[in-house]
């Protein structure tokens, strides 16, 4: 190619000597890209929301056994292993896990359940966790119930009803921190593993040497079984596979699997339509740039001839002419960029529900993509028109000029 | 510089035919000649193939010769080698079209830069120079349209001398001019052409003008054949 920098200068006087007619290009081209990033902006955006308050939400991850089932510690600690498993803890029968709590300033009873709590636990999120038997999480319900906040020491009682008797055990348990609302909405306290196991020991009649409650001293801990467990999916896209293993092994669950489904298949039809949309449209610019390039080739006839005449080459004709559609698809690119950038914040100052979500929204790399593109379709279109250049004699021009 | 035998150039059928014959020409390095004859009898059309735009019928030699090397031009159109021959035209050609043939978004001195800069030269100087001895220096920074058309021929003069050509094909470059600006334009384009050693060929309706100027002059004749259709060929060989 015969120096690039004169052919693109020369384009670029020639594309600012024509402004109105580039100004037309330019504006054909931005009819097309800006609709299109509006469209992906949407789609894009109201996809990720959904998506990203699914995933906020970690209850949509939990995978909840049903029924009764005998699962043991290694299991279960088999399952956290696991690539797709972000936190799994097994849980005690429920009916063992309660307790009564006590302020002992307000003298104000809460029965709450009791819920197995270790490290990483999605629902305490940046919240200290629990590691001594006597330390809990409170829920907001059960905080403002009892009037107790982080820092509080709580009365706990156990009650069980031996030989007909009812017997009561009771511990202090202080409360390193308190729930947001919406991580759990039901009176319940968040333990250690050893509490709840506390529990159930002692209201099976057991002896809890840690706490120094009395009780039957022959059955080992070896030979525990857990009616349930506490799971957690590592992303959405995992539920399905786990529901699926779990199937597999004729265990019953639980899962919010058809509501990731309904978010996933939005996605993939609003893509479809997207897809459909953006291949008709970009099929017309296409079509469009080719024509303008053709026309530019006739209408440039005369110049194209002299410029032969003093020895440009076919190649640099050609880029002389796809040069110029180069310089409409930046300009495009750019005021497409900036109209959707207007209308994204419109939309999402009609549509925004919540902080942090959007109804339309684009990426950095959704914008380069959309350049890139646009400069490809632009290159080949109007290579594909301009390719008439090659035919263009320079005798057939320049008596004209 | 350039040498043709039994050159040949047809265009259209029956009477519509136009047959340029050119048996022999030879053009050498410095020489320069006048190609006069009337409208329409293929003065333009010898200027074309000269300067490689126009592929010729049939030509038992076509060689242009610069100090180095010499090219066998019809071998060239035969193998299409569109990238030789435009190498050819950019290095060693200058073409003075009748309408200036100016590029309209490019001013005055852009236009003359051109043939320059497509070559890697950088300014020297040489366009301000042409451009004063052309008689344009104001007229520098407009753009063609906004020039008298003696003033745009002079421009297309100064463009087709900025690259030092050693060859200068002028098609009619006063035709469009009147008497008293024709005989400046073609005295400024004779001088500047014989300061630089350029061979010129400048073809012209105006034998009187030519003469005037100093050109030793070769008349093209047309003759109707028998088909209706018409012959050009030069009367008197050089």
């Amino acid at each position: 190619m015969m120096r690039p920098l004169l052919i693109a200068a020369l384009a670029w006087q020639d594309y600012r000597n024509d402004a109105r007619l580039s100004a037309c290009s330019v504006l054909a081209l931005v009819a097309v890209i800006a609709p299109l990033l509006v469209l992906f902006g949407l789609k894009f955006g109201l996809v990720s929301s959904l998506t990203e308050r699914l995933e906020r939400d970690p209850m949509v991850r939990e995978i909840i056994p049903l029924g009764g089932g005998r699962f043991s510690a290694d299991f279960v600690a088999e399952l956290a292993e696991r690539d797709d498993v972000a936190f799994a803890l097994p849980r005690t029968r429920q009916i063992a896990a309660t307790a009564d709590l006590v302020l002992p300033a307000r003298k104000v009873l809460v029965n709450v359940e009791m819920i197995p709590t270790a490290l990483n636990d999605p629902l305490l999120q940046g919240l200290q966790v629990p590691s001594a038997i006597d330390q809990i999480v409170l829920s907001r319900t059960a905080a403002e119930k009892l009037g107790a906040q982080a820092g509080d020491q709580l009365d706990a009682a156990f009650t069980r009803q031996l030989a007909g008797q009812l017997q009561v055990q009771r511990s202090t348990l202080r409360v390193l921190a308190v729930l947001p609302l919406e991580a759990f909405e039901r009176d319940a306290l968040f333990a250690p593993l050893a509490l709840l196991e506390a529990a159930e020991d002692y209201r099976d009649g057991r002896a809890v040497p840690a706490l120094g409650w009395e009780g039957e001293t022959d059955v080992g801990k070896a030979h525990r079984a857990y009616p349930a467990f506490r799971l957690y999916a590592r992303n959405l896209s995992d539920v399905e596979p786990l529901r699926r293993f779990f199937a597999d092994r004729q265990l019953l669950v639980s899962t919010q699997a058809p509501a990731i489904a309904q978010v996933q298949s939005l996605s993939r039809n609003l893509t479809l339509v997207f897809w459909i949309i953006a291949a008709l449209a970009l099929a017309g610019a296409f079509a469009a740039v080719c024509a303008s390039a053709l026309a530019a080739v006739e209408r440039k006839r005369r110049e194209l001839s002299v410029m032969r005449l003093l020895g440009f080459s076919t190649a640099a004709l050609l880029a002389f002419v796809v040069l110029q559609a180069l310089y409409s698809a930046v300009f495009a690119a750019g005021i497409g960029a900036a109209l959707y950038a207007l209308a994204e914040s419109g939309l999402n100052q009609l549509f925004m529900q919540m902080p942090g979500e959007y109804a339309s929204h684009l990426l950095p790399s959704h914008y380069l993509v959309a350049l890139l593109a646009v400069l490809l379709a632009s290159a080949a279109a109007a290579a594909l028109g301009g390719w008439r250049v090659a035919r263009i004699d320079a005798c057939e021009g320049i008596r004209d000029v | 510089m350039i040498s043709l035998q039994a050159l040949r150039k047809t265009r259209g059928l029956g009477t519509q035919r136009f047959s340029l014959e050119i048996e022999r020409l030879e053009l050498r390095a410095g020489q320069q000649l006048a190609l006069v004859g009337p409208s329409g009898c293929g003065k333009s059309t010898l200027l074309d193939l000269l300067a490689m735009v126009l592929q010729p019928d049939h030509a038992q030699q076509f060689v242009f010769s610069s100090d180095s090397q010499a090219f066998d031009v019809c071998q060239l159109w035969q193998d299409q080698r569109q990238d030789p021959l435009a190498q050819l035209r950019r290095r060693h050609l200058g073409y003075v079209l009748q309408a200036g043939g100016l590029l309209g978004f490019l001013d005055v001195r852009s236009n003359i830069a051109l043939p320059r800069q497509v070559l890697g030269l950088g300014d020297d100087g040489s366009v301000q120079r042409l451009a004063e001895q052309l008689e344009i220096a104001d007229q520098l920074d407009k753009k063609p349209a906004a020039l008298s058309i003696g003033q745009r021929q002079r421009v297309s003069c100064a463009r087709a001398l900025a690259h030092n050509p050693e060859l200068l094909l002028a098609d009619e470059p006063t035709a469009a001019l009147d008497p008293v600006n024709a005989e400046r334009v073609m005295q400024l384009l004779l001088r500047q052409a014989q300061a630089r050693q350029v061979a010129c060929l400048i073809a012209t309706h105006d034998e009187t003008l030519a003469r005037a100027a100093g050109l030793q002059v070769l008349r093209m004749v047309c003759r109707r054949d028998a088909d209706g259709g018409v012959t050009a060929t030069l009367e008197r060989q050089p």
